[in-house]
């Protein structure tokens, strides 16, 4: 019996916390293999590689928590790196910089009007905005990747604090306790939580749902601009192709993380694992010497098989009810 | 009262006019376009620009009647692009050993059948929402697109490098009756008079439409939603086949990428003709001006000289506008 109850209990705590133990289960694996993993170089390029996402993820965890879904900032990402590089001609660089991140906080500013103010479907407004924005970039650039003229643009994310840590490492930090205060000390913060949970209610005791929906849109074109602009510094470019896919990997990784789709479950730490996991995942394969194919594979087992697990733990919960 | 009489009927009438620019909206926009076109350059309607249009009016057709009825039971189906390059490099590697018209059924089997274990995933898990269906088959498409490329080996094939007889697809791509009536066309047709009858006519297919209205409701009134849900999910992954099949014929290239980015034209061409997202509601004809409106754009941007940075700004901007009227008014009637 008290086995039992053990095995129950363990199993629910499995099912909870699934996204930490396949991280530390990958940790773990590591060590014996004996490759070049835990390495002070590649431990580094990990967080870098994660950092990127890591920072549109934090913004798109309001929307989703929320209730909405923002499928262009992908395209946000594109557009902030390239007006920061084009202004830079003109304007000095901090200037431009700062340009490129109110052009993500404009694009955000026209979702939520769509979708909060019009009441119009998230999924396939955000996805013709990103349409929109994405020839408006092709169009900026004529489809060819373009290098800035200011040298001491790539310096910026490239930059090492304390002798060890990239600069762009330290900024995501920023950023993700910045966004977790947001959400866990704020009003705002929890009125996001209330109206994800549901909506009508929420508008009924008085919360300004629109506004405060409207405002999760603009953060998250703004943490897409500042992922862009990071990512420009990091590669020196600003080119149109950035972030095909950027949209549905962030919000798998969320979701894998643990914030509920559904709006009013989740948080920055959750996200930021889920994140993790992927970079994780990417990063120890390759020092596996794993083909690319197989990763592919790996990758996308994992994000059905997570899902499932959440689903399947949701049914059930459901018919205990 | 004479004027009276008259001024209603005109404000009858007018009102009659808006109902109906509202509700056909899609179509209202083809037509403009189409004559906004002709205005400036007659050359659209010359022969050989109409055989064009017919010609591109092409897979993503196919992807998308199989993405309406998903649509319509309250679903989004990502997998698309997986299945589409899956079935190009299962069919493509199948020739050699097994002949063309064997090949090409395994492709049409290998689509089904992806179909079918989406359909399982979903159900067996009891993910009931849009986003949940969405992230499973997010993944399932990776997992499909990650298969074409170990079949592959990630290499892009031709199929003049094919040694066999290859007539079928060149039929496929080319034969036909006179030049209107190409084959692809032809088989578009049967499908959607099939894909239709099966919507308006049979048991199954209205109950797709209560599945999507309400899920809850449809399940209590004893639909068995399973079946629905497993149904719609098949058709989908059976024209992605299909269409997947013409694409590797008229390209004649079999790259195990080849699927990517016909997800979102494919749910856009479905919302442009005005099936909602929310499920319950919609049509395969519907959907056909959807995607004839999205051929039709980039047919008559090509021949007024639009740039295709410009042109797919323009795709962007007229979906954003389409979308959010014909929102405005459905809530409008809410």
């Amino acid at each position: 019996m008290n086995i039992q109850n053990n095995l129950k209990i363990a199993s629910r705590l499995i099912i909870k916390q699934k996204t930490i133990i396949a991280v530390v289960i990958i940790l773990v694996v590591m060590i014996f293999t004996g490759s070049g993993f835990y390495t002070t170089f590649n431990i580094m390029e990990l967080l870098k590689s994660a950092a990127v996402l890591e920072i549109l993820a934090f913004g798109v965890t309001l929307t989703i928590i929320c209730g909405g879904t923002d499928l262009s900032i992908g395209s946000s990402m594109c557009l902030s790196g390239i007006v920061a590089i084009i202004l830079m001609d003109i304007i000095p660089m901090w200037l431009a910089i700062l340009a490129g991140i109110a052009s993500g906080a404009a694009v955000g500013f026209i979702n939520g009007f769509f979708v909060v103010h019009q009441k119009t479907e998230p999924f396939i407004i955000t996805l013709g905005t990103g349409i929109l924005i994405k020839g408006l970039c092709q169009q900026l650039t004529d489809a060819k990747p373009i290098s800035p003229s200011n040298t001491s643009f790539v310096t910026i994310s490239n930059g090492l604090v304390f002798g060890v840590v990239p600069n762009i490492i330290i900024v995501t930090i920023v950023l993700m306790v910045i966004f977790y205060c947001i959400l866990r000390f704020t009003s705002f913060g929890r009125n996001c939580y209330a109206i994800g949970g549901d909506y009508g209610v929420a508008k009924y005791s008085g919360i300004d749902v629109i506004r405060i929906k409207w405002l999760t849109f603009v953060f998250s074109g703004l943490t897409a601009a500042i992922g862009g602009i990071m990512l420009s510094l990091l590669l020196n470019t600003g080119s149109s192709i950035y972030g095909d896919n950027t949209p549905l990997l962030v919000f798998c990784s969320a979701v894998v993380g643990g914030t509920s789709f559904a709006g009013g479950i989740g948080g920055i730490p959750q996200t930021a694992i889920g994140i993790l996991l992927f970079s994780l995942l990417d990063n120890s394969m390759n020092s596996l010497l794993i083909s690319p194919y197989v990763q592919m594979l790996t990758k996308g087992i994992v994000i059905v098989l997570i899902i499932w697990f959440d689903c399947y733990a949701r049914k059930r919960k459901r018919e205990a009810v | 009262m004479m004027q009276m009489i008259e001024k209603t009927k005109l404000q009858k009438n007018a009102g009659r006019v808006l109902s109906f620019i509202k509700n056909y909206l899609v179509l209202v926009s083809i037509v403009s376009l189409v004559m906004i076109t002709i205005i400036v350059e007659p050359k659209f309607l010359t022969q050989p620009n109409l055989i064009n249009i017919i010609r591109q009016f092409g897979p993503l057709a196919f992807f998308s009647l199989g993405m309406t009825f998903v649509i319509i039971c309250g679903f989004i189906d990502l997998s698309i692009p997986g299945i589409i390059s899956l079935v190009v490099i299962v069919t493509y590697s199948l020739i050699e050993p097994l002949g063309q018209y064997a090949a090409i059924a395994a492709g049409i089997l290998v689509g089904i059948i992806a179909g079918y274990i989406n359909s399982r995933l979903i159900i067996s898990c009891g993910a009931l929402t849009n986003a949940e269906a969405l992230f499973i088959t997010f993944g399932m498409s990776t997992v499909y697109g990650a298969i074409a490329l170990i079949i592959a080996a990630g290499k892009t094939g031709h199929l003049s490098w094919i040694e066999k007889d290859t007539s079928a697809f060149s039929f496929i791509a080319q034969g036909g009756f006179g030049d209107f009536l190409s084959f692809s066309f032809l088989l578009f047709i049967l499908c959607l008079v099939i894909l239709y009858i099966f919507q308006s006519k049979t048991f199954l297919g209205n109950t797709i439409f209560l599945t999507g209205g309400n899920k809850t409701a449809a399940r209590l009134s004893g639909i068995n939603t399973f079946k629905s849900i497993q149904t719609v999910f098949i058709i989908s992954g059976l024209m992605s086949a299909i269409g997947a099949v013409v694409l590797l014929s008229r390209i004649t290239t079999a790259s195990p990428v080849v699927g990517r980015n016909y997800d979102t034209n494919a749910i856009l061409a479905v919302v442009v003709g005005g099936t909602r997202l929310t499920g319950g509601q919609g049509s395969v004809l519907r959907t056909v001006l959807g995607v004839l409106l999205i051929t039709l754009m980039s047919n008559c941007l090509d021949l007024l000289g639009v740039s295709p940075f410009m042109q797919t700004m323009l795709r962007g901007l007229i979906l954003v506008i389409v979308i959010w009227i014909d929102y405005r008014n459905q809530g409008g009637k809410q």
